[in-house]
């Protein structure tokens, strides 16, 4: 019976292998259609969900200051997130987490169990930052702990290691590092770098398995400022000292190296809102007052049209309909040195009157007012000088003494630097240089030199400011072993709301020092003084100048030109002259035409940097360390530091293991 | 019997490509669990594969006929395991299929599958007419379909349907007429829809998402479409050993269990999964060539019993992992780890030896 039907058996045997055959061909075309037909796109989907590009932070570059001090620095610090899915126990894991980064439990619970979509979705979120920045104690613990759900991810975090020096130059950070003000504002894309890229093969629970680097990172540019920091902190201290001396609410002090336009300090100070990133020497233009007369007086010279010696009218002048008085007693004529010296209203009017409304406009232009002058400083304002074919009948009258124009406290530092430096017209420099990723070094040169003044009436003008401090408004400003010239400016201050001049003023000072060949152009500005004569330029500005000019001539070791002994101060003078000082100048001005120093103030508004937090850990040992490594070390114990010179620590107060008190910084000193 | 048999008697060709997927399949495994918490399974399966060779020799050193007397108590003692899984069977991820014995999980419904192939091969031996009829056919139906209602209860609904190719084949193989296989298709086409309110709700789900996986790409589907990517993205050449990226990066859930082969073309391309289905067809086509040169009916029914098996497993195995067939959790013979499944198939390969060893023999 077996035998007979085998022959059926094999024809149904043969039935099933051609099904079978079928079913496999089917599937080897599947696998077909798969593996090499659709193969790309496969791969790109399989590529899709195991390969994330993310970008690379590039180190941002560093600020020094023109002796090499770090004003800015980026240092490596790590953030710690994790990825609430992947943790076994929400609670615990706060339970763990809390206490070891100083964290409020409740918090940090609530914020690891946040779902995606709180409507609706029970889905927890993949990604959740725990804190950012922690301490490199902190980073060790949680590693120590071995878990699989936390995650580190390296950021970086900018320092100022000489805490708020130089805020309102250097500016700040965002969180994300890039510049929100000052210099690291303006200068953000070359102090940026470029960010590299990474392909990051990661797994299934988007935990990274291997890191392949697509593109490195492209380090910023370093930035070798002109600031010189033992200057700039001289300025900053004694401008706020000022202010709070003759009750200014605000202030600003330029100082400037005249041949080069190097800004050795640019200190501005706003006492609502003292951490305030705004300069208010670039953004805030004023109406300069009688400092102004100078600039007068040097186009009437240039044009020839006066002589130091020439004599002119003064005491009382009533032209276009108004009269126009001295400040304080009817001065007969005199000559155009004294008009300076004595800051005679009348007769700067009487310079500008004679050298013609369009020749001043020509040489107060060629002088850079009404122009920008390119310092690498965020909102630069222009100031005001209006084109003297739209001036008013009148107008002639009131800018030679520096009322209907405003400036800048730094455009008046780079006009000052024409007089001192023989009579060319600089461009204020802020970069000295720059260090390139790559090594390289560009040494930015000074702007081109263009001359607007002749070196003979740049040295009569010189002569002509000496005798402003000698013996003028300016003797407060007298140095003891250097010569000085200077120029003394009170300007009432307009009240848009009441209509009228208040009896508060904009004192300024402008000098340098040593006369013969200066080493450095100063402007100091304060405004908003009160107390009356007390907040006059002569009162109020001049003595900042003093101390100023004279701390900063020793920093910079310029020799004396005076003999000791021979400096006697000013009281000493015959007191012949009497209270010289200028009465501010009456109202002459429109509104319109009036520029407001308060609504430029206004402007200023508080951007907060990442200040060091306050704490009160021990200080430890910096002793021998470098410059960075204590940075590093500050910066992870949240300490705010205070470092000077280069080379290796050899010097800390408090000492270590002291306890820092509340509000106080580390003072590291170092030496090669 | 005839003490006149020896190892050469064997059938070397067929044990020696079992042997060469076993040895393809551990390096795949040791492969697609390097670094995970299934590292341990490559040797796992070596102890697996030798224990498999054992009882191979085994069962096929006891003649087949003496396993065919056996087989009311055989198929006794395979119900009465199986209600003994349902009842106090170790339960993993919500289905009871294993028992457990001193530590080691047997699952008891792979060895049921030789019982029924020697089953179906005595009851179709009996049939003395030429063409099995009706009535015998629903006899026969009967006893397939207790022990698979008993399995698809646990629930493993894949390993009851590996069931049923010992019994389509059997009958279709013993003569059961056109007319019968036409009308009993035709009554499993309407049955089927009705089936559908029987199933679990995961085995529905699996189902919807066969269809259509794109429905639920985190859920069900996830498999299916994780799957077709490691297939796909292996090209004509795959990524190398240990360089299967869905595989390592754990894309593909369980890469050395049922989607072993998935993990495979991953790693190996269009070229390796080919030659590996070579080397089953060369198995098979050895197991039916036994069928073929058996002394009986018994043997015959036995070896294409297994081949029915066999290549159950192998077809619907490799149709999942295509994304030609839903997900049903049926591993691939040989290749997949896994205990049970690696014994009842060597034990399998031991009756196809067991009836060559006595095909001159009666």
């Amino acid at each position: 019976m077996w035998i007979r039907t085998k022959n059926q058996e094999d024809k149904r045997l043969l039935i099933l292998a051609g099904v079978a055959a079928l079913w496999g061909a089917a599937i080897v075309f599947q696998l077909f259609k798969l593996q090499i037909w659709q193969h790309h796109e496969y791969l790109r989907q399989a590529e899709a969900q195991q390969v994330q590009t993310v970008e690379v932070q590039a180190p941002r570059g560093s600020l020094f200051d023109r002796n090499g001090e770090p004003l800015a620095l980026s240092v490596k610090v790590e953030s710690v997130f994790v990825n609430p899915r992947l943790v076994p126990d929400l609670e615990v894991a706060a339970d763990l987490l809390a206490p070891t980064l100083n964290l409020d439990r409740k918090t940090l619970f609530e914020r690891l169990s946040m779902k995606i979509d709180p409507g609706k979705g029970k889905t927890l979120r993949g990604f959740v930052w725990v804190k950012r920045r922690v301490t490199p104690e902190e980073a060790r613990q949680l590693r120590s702990l071995e878990l699989d759900w936390i995650g580190f991810q390296s950021e970086s975090q900018r320092l100022y290691p000489k805490g708020e020096l130089a805020a309102t130059v250097i500016g700040g950070v965002n969180h994300e590092e890039r510049g929100n003000a000052g210099v690291e504002l303006k200068l953000n894309e070359e102090l940026t770098g470029q960010d590299g890229a990474a392909r990051v093969l990661t797994d299934v629970r988007g935990a990274s398995v291997e890191t392949i680097e697509v593109r490195a990172p492209q380090p910023g540019t370093n930035l070798v400022l002109s600031i010189d920091e033992r200057i700039q902190f001289l300025a900053e201290r004694e401008l706020q000292a000022a202010c709070a001396r003759t009750g200014a609410h605000a202030g600003t002090l330029v100082i400037m190296k005249p041949d080069t336009g190097d800004l050795l300090a640019v200190a501005s100070y706003n006492r609502e809102d003292p951490a305030s990133r705004q300069n208010l020497a670039v953004l805030a233009p004023f109406e300069p007052g009688s400092v102004f007369k100078v600039f007068t007086i040097a186009g009437a010279l240039e044009a020839g049209v006066a002589r130091p010696e020439t004599i002119f009218p003064c005491g009382i002048l009533t032209m276009f309909g108004r009269v126009l008085h001295e400040a304080k007693s009817a001065y007969g004529p005199m000559p155009v040195t004294d008009i300076l010296v004595k800051s005679s209203n009348v007769g700067a009017a009487q310079i500008g009157l004679r050298l013609g409304s369009e020749k001043l406009y020509e040489s107060l232009r060629k002088f850079g007012f009404g122009q920008k002058t390119g310092v690498p400083l965020p909102g630069e304002e222009t100031g005001r000088l209006q084109n003297a074919r739209r001036w008013n009948r009148d107008t002639i009258l009131s800018i030679p003494m520096g009322h209907e124009v405003s400036t800048t406290a730094v455009q008046l530092a780079r006009a000052a630097c024409v007089i001192a430096n023989g009579g060319f017209l600089v461009k204020p420099r802020l970069v000295l240089r720059k260090q390139y990723a790559n090594g390289m070094v560009e040494t930015l040169p000074p702007g081109r030199l263009e001359r607007v003044l002749s070196p003979e009436r740049a040295h009569e003008l010189r002569q002509m400011m000496e005798a402003v401090v000698l013996r003028g408004t300016g003797k407060a400003a007298r140095l003891k072993g250097y010569t000085a010239g200077g120029k003394t400016g009170s300007a009432q201050i307009y009240d848009h709301r009441i209509g009228r001049y208040t009896h508060t003023y904009n004192a300024s000072f402008l000098g340098f020092a040593p006369v013969t060949k200066p080493s450095v152009v100063v402007v100091v500005t304060l405004n908003g003084t009160s107390g009356g004569s007390a907040g006059y330029g002569g009162a109020a500005a001049a003595p900042v100048f003093q101390t100023v000019t004279q701390e900063t001539l020793r920093i910079l070791e310029v020799p004396k030109d005076l003999p000791e002994d021979d400096s006697s101060p000013s009281a000493a003078e015959p007191a012949e002259e009497g209270p010289t000082e200028e009465a501010p100048v009456p109202a002459v001005l429109r509104a319109e035409a009036h520029p407001d120093p308060d609504e430029a103030l206004l402007m200023a508004q508080a951007l907060s940097r990442q200040a060091g937090q306050v704490a009160g850990p021990r200080v430890p040992d910096f002793q021998g360390k470098s410059v960075r490594a204590v940075m590093e070390e500050a910066s992870a114990l949240g300490l705010p530091v205070i470092l000077n010179g280069k080379g290796r620590a050899f010097l800390q107060v408090p000492p270590a293991g002291a306890v820092l008190p509340p509000g106080q910084s580390v003072r590291v000193e170092f030496a090669r | 019997m005839t003490p006149y048999r020896s190892v050469r008697d064997f059938d070397w060709p067929l044990i020696l490509t079992a042997l060469l997927i076993s040895g393809i399949g551990i390096l795949q495994i040791y492969s697609a669990t390097a670094g995970s918490k299934f590292a341990d399974a490559w040797w796992k399966q070596i102890v697996f594969v030798c224990a498999g060779l054992v009882l191979m020799w085994v069962i096929a050193s006891i003649d087949y006929h003496s396993l065919l007397g056996q087989v009311p108590l055989l198929y006794l003692a395979s119900l009465a395991g199986l209600v003994l899984v349902l009842l106090v069977g170790v339960k993993i991820y919500g289905a009871r299929r294993w028992l457990s014995l001193g530590g080691f999980y047997l699952q008891v419904s792979e060895f049921v599958k030789l019982v029924l192939i020697l089953v179906v091969a005595r009851f179709l031996t009996e049939v003395r007419t030429e063409t099995l009829d009706l009535g015998g056919f629903f006899k026969l139906s009967l006893i397939v379909l207790v022990p698979a209602a008993l399995v698809a209860k646990e629930p493993d609904l894949g390993t009851a349907l590996t069931y049923l190719p010992v019994l389509a084949i059997g009958a279709f193989l013993a003569g059961l007429r056109w007319k019968y296989i036409v009308v009993i298709g035709l009554v499993v086409l309407v049955v089927l829809p009705a089936g559908w309110y029987a199933l679990k709700d995961y085995q529905k789900a699996r189902l919807i998402t066969f269809l259509n996986p794109e429905a639920d790409p985190q859920g069900s589907g996830y498999q299916l479409i994780q799957s077709r990517i490691a297939v796909g993205s292996g090209g004509m050449w795959g990524k190398g050993v240990t360089q299967g990226t869905q595989t390592n990066l754990e894309f593909l859930p369980v890469p050395h269990a049922d989607f072993i082969l998935a993990s495979f073309a991953e790693e190996h391309g269009f070229v390796g999964v080919v030659g590996v289905l070579t080397l089953y067809f060369v198995l098979l086509m050895q197991i039916v060539q036994n069928a073929q040169t058996a002394t009986d009916r018994a043997g015959m029914y036995i070896c294409m019993g297994v081949s029915a098996v066999l290549l159950f497993h192998i077809f619907v195995n490799v149709a999942m992992v295509v994304g030609n067939a839903p997900v049903t959790g049926i591993p691939l013979p040989l290749m997949s780890a896994g205990g049970s499944n690696t014994l009842s198939t060597f034990l399998m390969l031991g009756l196809v030896n067991n009836v060559r060893l006595r095909r001159f023999v009666n």
